[in-house]
């Protein structure tokens, strides 16, 4: 059997639902990064899909949607109303663990840092940081794709600064005590999406990650010698809709 | 008249007004499509005419009701946040639909092999096809050829292709239905997906 017809069997399989689990879990993995494997899935979906045609609807119980509701209430408000939420405890506790000796001294910047539990679509092992400038508005979205170290970060209510820029720096215990610097931002607020390849999924999952304003190209010191904001990275999707 | 199972959870109540029936594909394409715009209605609207397709799938497999219901409520959740990825050229909805469901079922079931009464009742409602209530989100024309197909395979082999897919055997479990070593099992199954493929594309 060729290499694509033994593909074609697992996909086959993987629809049917006997691949065994690694293989399956590897396979529903991919599919997320290749659309390729993700249309030829579909296509295995679409040959069996028939069989469910046998299969009597059940109707679900009222309470049913109203749970679902619930959530995704809860959902849209943990997106607007982040102080509420229990990751924000869990963020609080990792801010305090990170001390930047200049950011502690400028209390007026020194700020809050909170977490949007929310799922880019399509993005399977997505982790969102919300770094905040107050309890009120988010400063910068930072999206991170663990399976493909690819970091996606935007501007929410930031603004470019005259003659400063801001730079996005990473803080980890296996990376010694300081915050090492993950890339400055350019004029149009972005950063190299490949910046967090030389990083093991595992430490970036557990990594506080933090923006400082510095001079422009950056810190001259090599640290945050400006104002900082935080965030802790925080698993969205599957995750977190989970035991609700 | 349709078989019972004798798991009370596994029971299929009538269903009650049949919503389904009342939506094409491209009504529920269209709902899809709105709740792509986080439309909140449209998605009161796509539950509506699909979950009672969903749950029958999702039960058949984990044979469990709040099992079920739990499947369910994070397959819905899931729609919710991947609504815009639904690419009609690519997938019929209900299919799409389906298949999110039917995945974490399974995913369900594998994690949790242990969580399903029995595997015993499965054969019990392995029974070949039973037409049910003239589906419209369903193109019929190629449900029968499916079934055709399958048909067309050792009387084994149907039944094997249906344990897994409708209620969620393990290569493992047939092996073990049907006495046969893992890779037998493996390589049977393999060889009716792939006899199924050939006629459908015939």
């Amino acid at each position: 059997m060729s290499e694509h017809d033994d593909l074609d069997m697992q996909i086959a399989e993987f629809v049917l639902g006997t691949l065994p689990v690694d293989e399956r879990k590897a396979l529903s993995a991919r599919r997320q990064l290749d659309p390729a494997l993700d249309a030829r899935i579909q296509q295995w979906e679409e040959r069996l899909a028939g069989m469910t045609d046998d299969i009597a609807p059940v109707q679900p119980g009222p309470e049913l949607f109203a749970e679902i509701e619930r959530v995704l209430d809860q959902q849209a408000a943990q997106a607007t109303q982040p102080d509420n939420t229990a990751s924000v405890v869990t963020l609080r506790r990792q801010v305090n663990l990170w001390r930047w000796s200049t950011a502690l001294t400028s209390a007026a910047a020194l700020v809050l840092v909170a977490v949007l539990a929310f799922q880019p679509a399509g993005a399977p092992e997505s982790f969102v940081a919300v770094f905040q400038h107050d309890d009120q508005q988010p400063a910068f979205l930072l999206t991170v794709d663990l399976q493909n170290r690819q970091l996606n970060i935007r501007p929410v209510t930031a603004e470019p600064q005259p003659g400063k820029s801001y730079q996005l720096w990473i803080k980890s215990d296996e990376l010694g005590p300081n915050p090492r610097s993950v890339g400055v931002l350019g004029d149009q607020m972005q950063l190299d999406q490949g910046a967090l390849k030389q990083y093991d999924p595992a430490l970036l999952r557990e990594a506080t990650f933090g923006i400082s304003l510095e001079p422009p190209g950056g810190s001259p010191t090599g640290q945050p010698t400006g104002p900082a904001i935080h965030g802790y990275l925080y698993p969205a999707g599957d995750g977190q809709s989970r035991g609700v | 008249m349709r078989l019972e199972s004798s798991t009370p959870g596994a029971k299929a109540r009538p269903p009650s007004g049949a919503a389904s029936q009342d939506y094409t594909a491209a009504d529920i394409s269209t709902l899809i499509g709105r709740v792509a715009k986080q439309d909140r209605a449209a998605f009161a609207e796509l539950y509506k005419a699909t979950a009672p397709k969903l749950l029958g799938v999702v039960l058949r497999i984990l044979k469990e009701r709040s099992w079920a219901d739990d499947v369910i409520q994070e397959a819905y959740l899931k729609v919710w946040q991947r609504a815009s990825l639904f690419d009609a050229g690519k997938a019929s909805p209900i299919t799409w639909l389906v298949s999110i469901a039917r995945n974490k079922a399974i995913d369900e079931l594998r994690k949790h092999p242990a969580g399903r009464t029995s595997t015993d009742d499965a054969m019990d409602e392995r029974v070949a096809r039973q037409p049910t209530a003239q589906d419209q989100m369903e193109d019929q024309q190629e449900v029968r050829k499916l079934n055709q197909c399958i048909d067309q395979l050792a009387k084994e082999r149907q039944d094997m292709v249906r344990l897994a897919y409708l209620s969620g055997w393990s290569r493992e479990e047939l092996a073990s239905q049907y006495q046969q070593p893992v890779n037998t099992m493996k390589t049977w199954l393999r060889r009716a997906l792939q006899d199924i493929k050939g006629c459908l594309e015939s």
